[in-house]
C-alpha cells in the first residue's frame, strides 16, 4: 500500500484532466477510491511509451488496460464499492458490458473515423502531444485500430464498410444513453450517494462526448439532452477534479 | 440489417400472424456444429418455446452461409428471413408477441446490460476457447467444423474461420488473454448471474423473458457439452441456482424434445 503508484496516461484539455476514455476512468475511479495516484501526462518527450495507455507502474508491477489496473487497485485495498450489496456488483458489471458494446463503437467513431473530427480534432490534439517523426504515425494507426474494432464487431459480412454500420451503432449508442439516464433517474450517483465503479466507467465514456468541442456533433446533441447523465458528469468534475481548469464546466451547470 | 431493412421487414411482418411452418436453421446437431452456435440456437429455441411459438428445426451444414447476417441461427417465418437472437426478439414482437412487455423503464434497461454481459463476456469466451486455444481446436474443432466438406476444402474453412476469430479476438483486446483469465472472467460472469437471479424463477418477477432465453442457452450447452477439459462447466456448476434454473426451464419448456440430461 505504501509503494508509489504512477499512471501514464493522455492528458488534458476542455475542462477534462484527460481525453482519453480509458485514462479518464482509471483517473475517476483513483479518485473515488482514494488511491494516491502520481499523474504522468504523455507529451513531446521520448519519455515512456505510449502504446497501451493508461498503464500503471508501481515498484514491481507493470499493469495495462483499465480492467486490470482497477482489479489491481481493489487488491491494493482502494476500493469504491465497498459499499455494495452483490446484487449491485452483479449490476456493474453488467452496465459495463453494455457500455463497452454499445457505447463505445459510437465514440470510437466519433473521435477517431468521422472524417471532419479527426482530421480538425482528433489528430491536432494528439499529434501535438507525440514527438515527432511518430507523430505522424502513430494517431493513423489508432485510427485504423478503432476502425478495424468498429468493422469487426459490428460490420456483417460480405460488405465489411463503415457507411452501412454507422447509422446502426449510433442507433444503438442513443438507446444506450437513454437506458443509463432512465437507470440514473433523479439519485446523484448510480448507486447512491458515493460514486463507484460504474460511475467512473460512465464518466469516462461520456465526459469527452460531453465536453470535446467537434464539428460533427449529433451524438453529442444527444446527449446534452439527457440533463441528468451531464450532471453527473459536472458533478464528478467539480468535487473530484476541481483543481484542473474549471471555466468550461462552470458554463454548462444545469442546475 | 440495415435501418430501412429492418424497418420494411417490421411492417411486413405486423401484417400475418405467425404461421405453421416457421423453420430454424443450425449447424449439424451431431458433427458439425459448435459451442457458441449451439448455444445461441438454443437459445432462439427456448425464447421462441416461451412464446409459445411453433418452430421446427432444420439442420443444414451450410447454415452459416444460408444465414443473411452470417450468424446461425436463423428463422425463416412466412416469407422473412431474421438472424440472430436480437433481430428475432424484435421480429417476433413486430407479431405482437413479447416477453418484457411488463417490466418497467429500468427493468429493461438491466435486461438489456445482462443480455450484453452474456454476450460479452460467455459468448466471448466460448469462442476463444474454440478457436484460440490450441488444444480444443486440434482435437475437436478444426475436426467438427469441416467435417461436412471433402479435403481440402474441410481445412481451408476451418483456418479461414480460425483466422477471423483471432483477429476480432485481437481487436476487442481477448488476443493476449491467458486460459485462465479467460476462465478467470466466466467465473465473473457466472457469479454475477447468479447475484442477480438470487433464489428466483426467472431473473425478473415470475415470468421467464428473452435474457432468461439467453442465459439458459448458453448455460446448458457448457454444461452438456464435452470438451477437452470440464472446466468451463466446472464454473458454471459452482452456482448451484444457476443449475436449479437450467434445469426448472429444461423442465418446463424442453420436456418432450431435450435428449441431453444434465448431470
Amino acid at each position: 500500500m505504501a509503494a508509489p503508484l504512477e499512471l501514464s496516461c493522455w492528458g488534458g484539455g476542455w475542462g477534462l484532466p484527460s481525453v482519453h476514455s480509458e485514462s479518464l476512468v482509471v483517473m475517476a475511479y483513483a479518485k473515488f477510491s482514494g488511491a494516491p495516484l502520481k499523474v504522468n501526462v504523455i507529451d513531446k518527450t521520448w519519455r515512456g511509451s505510449r502504446g497501451d495507455v493508461p498503464i500503471l507502474t508501481t515498484e514491481d508491477n507493470i499493469v495495462s488496460q483499465p480492467a486490470k489496473i482497477l482489479n489491481f487497485l481493489r487488491k491494493q485495498k482502494y476500493n469504491a464499492d465497498c459499499e455494495l450489496s452483490a446484487k449491485q456488483g452483479a449490476d456493474t458489471l453488467a452496465y459495463i458490458a453494455l457500455l463497452e458494446e454499445k457505447l463505445l463503437p459510437a465514440v470510437l467513431h466519433t473521435f477517431w473515423v468521422e472524417n471532419d473530427n479527426y482530421f480538425t480534432v482528433t489528430k491536432p490534439w494528439f499529434a501535438s502531444r507525440i514527438p515527432f517523426p511518430l507523430s505522424l504515425i502513430l494517431p493513423g494507426r489508432m485510427s485504423r485500430g478503432a476502425l478495424n474494432r468498429i468493422l469487426l464487431t459490428r460490420g456483417e459480412p460480405p460488405l465489411y464498410h463503415v457507411n452501412e454500420v454507422e447509422a446502426k451503432i449510433y442507433r444503438d449508442a442513443k438507446e444506450c444513453l437513454n437506458l443509463l439516464s432512465n437507470r440514473l433517474g433523479t439519485s446523484q450517483f448510480f448507486f447512491g450517494d458515493t460514486p463507484s465503479t460504474l460511475d467512473a466507467y460512465v464518466f469516462g465514456f461520456l465526459a469527452p462526448l460531453y465536453k470535446v468541442h467537434f464539428p460533427k456533433v449529433h451524438l453529442q446533441e444527444h446527449l446534452k439532452q439527457l440533463s441528468n447523465l451531464c450532471r453527473l458528469c459536472d458533478d464528478i468534475l467539480n468535487s473530484y477534479f476541481r483543481h484542473g481548469p474549471v471555466a468550461f464546466s462552470s458554463m454548462n451547470r444545469n442546475q | 440489417m440495415s435501418l430501412v431493412a429492418e424497418a420494411f421487414v417490421s411492417q411486413i411482418a405486423a401484417t400475418e400472424p405467425w404461421p405453421e411452418n416457421a423453420t430454424l436453421y443450425q449447424q449439424l446437431r451431431g458433427e458439425q456444429i459448435l459451442l457458441s452456435d449451439n448455444a445461441a440456437s438454443l437459445a432462439v429455441q427456448a425464447f421462441l418455446q416461451m412464446c409459445n411459438l411453433p418452430i421446427r428445426v432444420e439442420c443444414r451444414a451450410n447454415a452459416e452461409y444460408m444465414s443473411p447476417s452470417g450468424k446461425v441461427p436463423f428463422i425463416h417465418v412466412g416469407n422473412q428471413v431474421v438472424s440472430e437472437l436480437g433481430p428475432i426478439v424484435q421480429f417476433v414482437k413486430a407479431k405482437g408477441h413479447s416477453l418484457s412487455d411488463g417490466l418497467d423503464e429500468v427493468q429493461k434497461a438491466e435486461m438489456k446490460a445482462y443480455m450484453e454481459l452474456v454476450n460479452n463476456m460467455l459468448l466471448t469466451a466460448e469462442l476463444y476457447l474454440q478457436w484460440c486455444d490450441e488444444a480444443t481446436v486440434g482435437e475437436i474443432t478444426h475436426a467438427r467444423y469441416g467435417s461436412p466438406y471433402p479435403w481440402p476444402l474441410n481445412h481451408i474453412l476451418a483456418y479461414q474461420k480460425q483466422w477471423e476469430v483471432k483477429r476480432k479476438m485481437k481487436a476487442i483486446g481477448w488476443g493476449n488473454k491467458t486460459l485462465d483469465q479467460v476462465l478467470e472472467d466466466v467465473d465473473q460472469c457466472c457469479q454475477a448471474l447468479s447475484q442477480r437471479l438470487g433464489t428466483q424463477h426467472y431473473f425478473f418477477n415470475k415470468q421467464p423473458t428473452e435474457l432468461d432465453a439467453l442465459v439458459f442457452g448458453h448455460l446448458y450447452t457448457i454444461l452438456t457439452t464435452q470438451l477437452t477439459s470440464d472446466e468451463l462447466s466446472e464454473k458454471v456448476k459452482n452456482y448451484s441456482n444457476l443449475l436449479a434454473f437450467c434445469r426448472r426451464i429444461e423442465q418446463c419448456y424442453f420436456e418432450d424434445q431435450c435428449k441431453g440430461r444434465l448431470s
